[in-house]
């Protein structure tokens, strides 16, 4: 949330102690008069006018055409709730349900462990330790990028890489990449490998652990793995709760890397048909823009509920220092 | 925004300053298509590999020398990309002024007046009709529009692996049945350890062949031309021929593409477009050659000349220089020179004589066409119904889902009628 400042005085750096939890402090104090407000809407006014004419009116458009049927070309027909309905009775689109659903459960929780895991060994102070959360972190600054996506569709063919290194341990599945059961795991492999991001947060987190608290643990005779599920854990539960609802967010919205490696097709046989390919195929391949924008409402109304649950769920596993909230 | 040359560095900043407001003039800076100085600028974009964009950019330099008031800016994407753009793009408004079309999409833009009619173009003399081969001049006229002007004739044909044809001792011959081509892939897959095809089962053009060997079609004027009763024993008998490996394994075919599955060694042959066979050359390491098309009667392989063409955009700002510059790419012998056979054999005399083709991929296409119109087996074509391109890319995606196994013959049938006629309804 964006907070203007009336008044220089009230700068505190109450939100560099309490991370997630921090509120900023109320505005100025004394009123004083429009002029300044005015002054502020108008250095606002691009972001206003841009979010007004590219965000906020196309939103309500898309969510008008999500009843009607719209070609691109002539006039949207209202057709009410029959791209809903049609949806529903449509096997691919229940296809793209499956393979999101997999990819959010599996390959988020997966990204989140390897991220800790990496985090935990990095936290700790050892000669050349810059060196290697930088090496760890690379990955996830071309990670999203198309050419990695690329690369990977190279590693998974037949006869590539991972081909090769499986036929020396006797595995014989040939390449990933054609295979209607296998290129998933292709794609999981690709988003964990760029856990860079949430392992930064995770190491943040795990700087901000009072050391006192592992010494009287040790004194107590807990060992590592008891340090970690009762001192770790929790103290870190609020970074790992943020990680959880950006990483979530962030699945349910995979596309480019379904797109490329599966070379546009998002097959073989719709094995990563993810939602947004599904999305975008029906728009601009078969210019049904109605049924995308569907589409699009269910998806953003699905995210909105899944996050709605995560921060209900808050209460029951997330400690926050000082009372909390 | 920074193809625009008519903005300098100052407006550009006034520009940035200007946000939202701002980006409304950049993008009205960007459609409009003309210069200073009385020049005039066209855009032509058109799909297709790395080694027609160097073609076409070499014509269109040509064409700029020869017509100095006017500039051509050029764009190319893959074929299913450069449809996705231009739909986006002419349903925002601001098309290219020509681009490459085909006869699946004249219907379906005509429909949503996207298309120009060059007739009047014809007529003011920008645009010469003389001289086309075998009435090609006609090949996109619609309800007496002209919707686009042919550049070149394809066919169909059975693109093989001639030495594997060879060493199993198969001979494709003219007059040739399915069945004997059958007969053929099992043997070249019994003694070459080789699949005899890449599999035709998903490719609309080839399946309209069939039907038309049998008086039908895959499309009519408005809908489609065949019922799920005469699909269904096509593609359960195509999934047989996967699973004894006559047709190739498409999995491995799944991980080439785009690359050619018989110019990467993955089957003995595959039916395309015979101007495609300078493409397997390139790519592959074999010697191929062009194979007659077999048929159920051995008489009539149901082919027709296909057709690449130019077609304006009817909110072209330059209707003469649009009808000049498709004049151009037609007639030009300059252009057949530098065109080969990349767009099929030139559809004019004039161009057709100007090149004369010295390397042994192009030589046998132009055996083949002579050949398929010396025998007389050529039909004409309807062109296709709105959604078309729609139901061939299901076509093609069903067809490879079933030999995945990922669905049953009857449940690929009925989702493939599913999705047809949600694309006629729809477009």
């Amino acid at each position: 949330m964006t907070h203007i400042q009336t008044s220089p005085g009230t700068l505190t750096p109450a939100a560099e102690r309490n991370g997630p939890a921090a509120e900023a402090p109320p505005g100025g104090r004394e009123r004083t008069g429009g002029r300044e407000n005015l002054a502020g809407y108008l250095f606002m006014s691009p972001w206003i006018a841009g979010f007004l004419f590219l965000i906020a009116g196309p939103m309500v458009f898309s969510l008008y055409l999500s009843f009607t049927e719209y070609n691109l070309f002539d006039a949207p027909r209202w057709i009410g709730l029959r791209n809903f309905t049609d949806m529903f009775a449509d096997p691919r689109w229940r296809q793209s349900v499956k393979v999101t659903s997999w990819y959010v459960l599996i390959g988020t929780p997966v990204k989140l462990a390897a991220a800790l895991a990496v985090a935990v060994l990095l936290a700790r102070k050892r000669w050349g330790q810059a060196f290697y959360r930088a090496a760890f972190y690379a990955p996830s600054l071309i990670g999203a990028s198309v050419s990695a996506a690329i690369v990977w569709r190279a590693l998974f063919s037949d006869g590539a890489l991972v081909d090769r290194t499986q036929k020396v341990f006797g595995v014989e599945v040939g390449g990933w990449i054609g295979d209607p059961q296998m290129i998933i795991y292709a794609l999981a492999a690709l988003t964990v490998w760029q856990f860079g991001a949430p392992m930064v947060i995770f190491l943040a987190g795990l700087k901000q652990v009072p050391r006192e608290l592992y010494e009287a643990a040790e004194v107590d005779g807990a060992g590592p793995w008891r340090r970690f599920f009762h001192i770790t854990l929790p103290m870190i539960s609020p970074v790992l709760f943020f990680n959880v609802l950006l990483e979530t967010i962030h699945s349910f919205q995979i596309f480019g890397s379904a797109y490329i490696v599966s070379n546009g097709t998002c097959g073989p046989a719709d094995a990563t048909l993810v939602y947004t390919c599904y999305l975008y195929e029906q728009g601009f391949v078969n210019s049904r823009m109605g049924f995308a924008s569907a589409m699009g409402w269910l998806l953003l109304v699905t995210v909105g509920l899944v996050t709605a649950v995560l921060f209900r769920s808050q209460k029951r596993w997330v400690h926050y220092e000082e009372g909390g909230r | 925004m920074s193809r625009n040359n008519g903005m300098d560095r100052r407006q550009l900043l006034k520009l940035a300053g200007l946000s939202a407001a701002g980006l409304g003039l950049t993008a009205a800076g960007c459609g409009a298509g003309s210069g200073s100085g009385g020049t005039v600028t066209i855009r032509h974009s058109w799909w297709g590999a790395d080694d027609r964009a160097k073609k076409v950019q070499q014509c269109v330099a040509l064409f700029e020398k020869k017509h100095p008031k006017i500039k051509v800016k050029t764009d190319f994407q893959q074929y299913a990309d450069f449809w996705k753009k231009f739909n986006t793009q002419a349903a925002g408004g601001n098309p290219p002024d020509v681009i490459q079309n085909a006869v699946t999409f004249l219907r379906k833009y005509e429909a949503k007046n996207v298309l120009l009619d060059l007739a009047p173009q014809a007529e003011k003399g920008n645009l010469g009709l003389d001289g086309f081969r075998a009435g090609l001049e006609k090949f996109a006229e619609i309800d007496g529009k002209l919707l686009g002007v042919p550049v070149g004739s394809n066919s169909m044909a059975l693109v093989i692996d001639e030495d594997a044809f060879e060493k199993a001792g198969v001979t494709p011959k003219l007059g040739w049945t399915w069945d004997e081509w059958y007969a053929g892939l099992e043997k070249i897959r019994s003694t070459q350890k080789l699949a005899g095809d890449s599999g035709p089962h998903g490719v609309m053009y080839l399946y309209d062949m069939v039907l038309r060997q049998n008086g039908k079609a895959f499309f009519t004027e408005d809908g489609m031309g065949f019922s799920e009763a005469e699909l269904l024993p096509y593609w359960t008998e195509a999934l047989a021929r996967v699973k004894d490996g006559v047709y190739a394994d498409p999995k491995k075919i799944e991980q080439i593409k785009p690359a050619l599955a018989l110019a990467k060694g993955l089957s003995a042959g595959e039916f395309n477009w015979d101007n495609f066979s300078v493409r397997y050359g390139a790519e592959g390491k074999g010697r191929y050659g062009l194979a007659p098309v077999p048929s159920t009667d051995g008489k009539r392989t149901g082919q027709y000349l296909g057709s690449l063409m130019l077609s304006g955009t009817a909110r072209t700002k330059h209707p003469a220089e649009v009808a000049t510059f498709i004049g151009f790419m037609t007639h030009d012998p300059e252009v057949a020179r530098i065109m080969g056979y990349d767009r099929g054999v030139p559809a004019t005399t004039a161009q057709f004589e100007a090149y004369q083709p010295a390397d042994a991929p192009n030589k046998a296409v132009a055996a083949y066409e002579t050949e398929i119109a010396d025998a007389g087996v050529l039909e004409p074509i309807t062109p296709h119904p709105a959604g078309a391109d729609v139901i061939e890319a299901a076509f093609l995606r069903i067809g490879t889902d079933l030999s995945l196994g990922k669905a049953s013959p009857q449940d690929s049938v009925k989702q493939f009628f599913t999705e047809a006629e949600t694309a006629l309804a729809s477009n």
